[in-house]
């Protein structure tokens, strides 16, 4: 026996001993060539080429009750129905659809994958307790694929290839505890395997019909007849061998098409199109923990180039609700060159949402209500009246006058005035500091208009002249500032006063070359 | 006697010249300035209403008017609710923010909106001060008739906020809906300030109010 040493390790490994800690879901979609063609018309199938012989693949109730079953050749399948709509089965729309299905699905948890051509896997170990335990959870996930006009099949269990295998031959079990696998999966048919014809054939052979007996099978021979490769697959099957899996990671950006197969002008339709996409986008950022700041419709016509129309918010959002509003404001104001045939939604660079923990209504709901409403202004205010004419305004350090402000967005980097007991203590003083430099500095008065660019002024009898000889009251403050970089300034500034009463603040150049007086702002 | 009068005189009907508004249950917000305090009724600015300000020319002292009770209005207040944004809509020059810092201005809850067109500039009037989150908007509408005056009075009054109306003194003949007219002009020693309507008050003029 002792010679025989190598045969032990191929003694079935053991059960492996975090294998009840995961739980997958798989869904399996039998019908998805069929639902991935899309079109709505009475009777349809989706054939496949295979050896030259195009051949029905999958038919509607309406084309099987007609009669036509899958494997029949297309020309039969004509004769029997002529007004069957046939399409070919297309691979790249299925994965379209399973990636859409996927991202729709990190709803219930954060791992997906998709297993090509027709499975998705979720672990939902986690999901559980959120979701109100595993009966809520299934139901949610199948009616939600019911409601998308799916036809799926789901089980449950403890590894993923088991959960596979188990939705494949269509039981709708569920397995929770690692060490029943065995039991379970061993009256499954070898069909649900998915293993090649040739395999399944000589298995059948051996008088081998069930997986439960392909596991009785000497795992030595086993391994020279079929390879490791079946036999290690069997073994993850049943939680003796780790199976990781890949993560499904969608695409950051939301790119979304709307076909509408033939052309619209009509504002209610597009409308409710754009509201579909909207609905789209918000699902997709929901399952990122996202939001996004921008986005951009294209609406594409047969005979203009296409019309592009940018909605933005101040503040990160995704709500479809929020970005219909935007657009219904612009949408009206767009006027399309030409009726649409197709549009399509792109959004900007996703950024973190930002959610906010609903503040208990005892008395801080209306400070609630009132910032997100600046935000909401804001953004109506700039979805009318353009980007870039809101905005908020802040002082910069520094001595030229020009350059002691800038402009900011309304929520860039507010700071919220929170009225905490402590911070109201320490805007107190600054108050009153405030106050005591009002009074104290009357010789450093700034003017609350400005120019956007200073004014050249007529001198008259050596004197500056605006609507009127002006009569200098104070000054001069002489700023002198900037020679580092290209922009710097030698002025003396001044309050002046006109004949018609108006405080000016005015500066005289003290450049060798020019002397000349400019008005630079307005004590409003 | 006296029973006969009181209930002559709880009359609404009766309008009694000598008696401002102080008694008529509503506070107005204090100006800033105590001579134009004393002449408007409830001792102060009238809040969620129109005040419109005629002036010959920018610069007559029509912002340093209203600094005090702005500053007032942006800095936060004692109840738990935030301080209110002042949406600046139209200002034909750029409101410079040194300046509203040293008058005591909380810069951070400015907001300065610029139309294109000036039927914009009453939209975007009406929008702030229906929103509910402006205490104050500042607007200068190239022309503001009685129907805009009176839409812009109802929005004040819907998003409890302070409608600022800045007009040419042309303006001074047409009917308005607001309820404090005040026409500023150039005096001799500083800016005289005239009350020209004031609902619940009387007209004055008020020489030199900042002195």
């Amino acid at each position: 026996m002792l010679l025989l040493a190598p045969v032990a390790d191929l003694d079935a490994p053991p059960l492996q001993r975090n294998a009840n800690r995961r739980l997958w879901f798989c869904i399996y979609l039998p019908a998805l060539p069929l639902e991935a063609s899309g079109s709505a018309v009475d009777a349809r199938a989706v054939f496949e080429e295979r050896k030259g012989i195009r051949k029905i693949l999958l038919a509607n109730a309406e084309a099987l009750a007609a009669g036509i079953r899958p494997g029949l050749s297309i020309n039969a399948a004509l004769a029997l129905t002529p007004a069957l709509c046939l399409e070919e089965r297309s691979p790249r729309r299925e994965t379209q659809v399973l990636k859409e299905l996927a991202e729709w699905l990190e709803k219930f948890t954060s791992f997906v994958c998709i297993e090509a051509p027709s499975l998705l896997l979720l672990e939902i170990a986690g999901s559980l307790k959120l979701f109100g335990g595993l009966k809520v959870l299934r139901q949610r996930i199948v009616s939600g694929l019911e409601g998308q006009g799916f036809q799926a099949t789901t089980a449950i269990a403890p590894t993923p290839l088991a959960a596979t295998w188990l939705a494949r031959a269509g039981r709708k079990v569920c397995i929770l505890d690692a060490r029943n696998l065995n039991a379970k999966l061993g009256p499954l048919p070898l069909s649900c395997l998915d293993w090649p014809d040739s395999v399944a054939a000589s298995l059948r052979g051996m008088g081998v019909s069930c997986i439960g007996e392909a596991l009785r099978l000497p795992r030595q021979g086993f391994t020279k007849r079929f390879g490791a490769a079946r036999l290690l697959e069997l073994d993850r099957a049943l939680g003796r061998l780790p199976d990781p899996r890949a993560n499904y990671r969608v695409p950051e950006r939301f790119s979304a098409n709307c076909d509408l197969y033939e052309e619209q002008s009509d504002s209610v339709l597009l409308l409710h199109a754009c509201q579909e996409l909207l609905i789209r986008l918000e699902r997709f950022l929901l399952a990122r923990q996202m939001a996004v700041q921008h986005v951009r419709f294209s609406f594409f016509h047969l005979q203009a180039p296409a019309t592009h129309l940018a909605l933005g918010c101040v503040q990160a959002d995704r709500a479809v609700q929020h970005w219909f509003d935007l657009l219904k404001i612009k949408f009206d104001r767009l006027g399309l060159p030409a009726p649409v045939i197709a549009i399509q939604l792109r959004a900007g660079q996703t950024q973190r949402f930002s959610a906010e923990t609903d503040i208990l209504p005892f008395n801080k709901q209306a400070k609630r209500q009132n910032r997100l409403s600046i935000a909401h202004l804001a953004e109506r205010l700039s979805a009318r009246i353009g980007d870039g004419s809101v905005h908020g305004i802040t002082t910069v350090a520094e001595h030229r006058p020009q350059y002691a402000w800038r402009r900011q967005g309304v929520f860039g980097d507010v700071p919220h005035c929170e009225n905490v007991p402590g911070q109201r203590a320490s805007h107190a003083p600054s108050r009153l500091l405030d106050e005591g430099q009002r009074n104290n500095s009357l010789e450093l008065r700034r003017p609350l208009w400005m120019l956007e660019e200073p004014r050249l002024l007529v001198v008259e009898q050596g004197r500056p002249v605006c609507e009127g000889i002006l009569q200098l009251l104070d000054g001069p403050e002489r700023l002198e500032t900037g020679w580092w970089d290209d922009d710097g300034i030698a002025r003396d500034y001044f309050v002046a006063r006109n004949p018609e009463g108006m405080h000016l603040w005015v500066y005289r150049n003290r450049n060798k070359e020019s002397h000349s007086w400019f008005l630079h702002g307005i004590f409003g | 006697m006296n029973d006969a009068l009181r209930k002559l005189l709880a009359n609404p009907r009766v309008w009694r010249g000598q008696v401002q508004a102080g008694d008529q249950g509503w506070q107005g917000l204090a100006s800033g300035y105590p001579k134009l305090d004393q002449q408007l009724p409830g001792g102060g600015w009238p809040l969620n209403a129109l005040t419109e300000i005629l002036l010959e020319h920018y610069g007559t002292g029509e912002l340093q008017l209203l600094m005090p009770a702005l500053a007032h209005l942006s800095q936060p207040r004692d109840d738990a609710a935030e301080a209110g944004w002042i949406a600046w809509v139209a200002p034909p020059f750029e409101p410079y923010p040194p300046a509203l810092q040293q008058w005591g201005v909380n810069l951070s809850r400015v907001l300065i909106v610029r139309p294109k067109k000036s039927a914009e500039v009453l939209w975007a009037a009406e929008q702030a001060l229906s929103s509910g989150t402006c205490v104050a908007v500042l607007l200068w509408p190239s022309a503001l008739d009685d129907v805009a005056s009176r839409r812009l009075q109802l929005a004040a009054e819907k998003g409890q906020s302070w409608a600022i109306a800045f007009r040419s003194i042309k303006a001074l003949s047409q009917p308005s809906a607001a309820a404090l007219r005040i026409r500023l002009s150039a005096g001799d020693k500083g800016t005289d300030l005239g009350i020209l309507k004031s609902r619940g008050g009387r007209p004055a003029i008020v020489r030199d109010y900042a002195g």
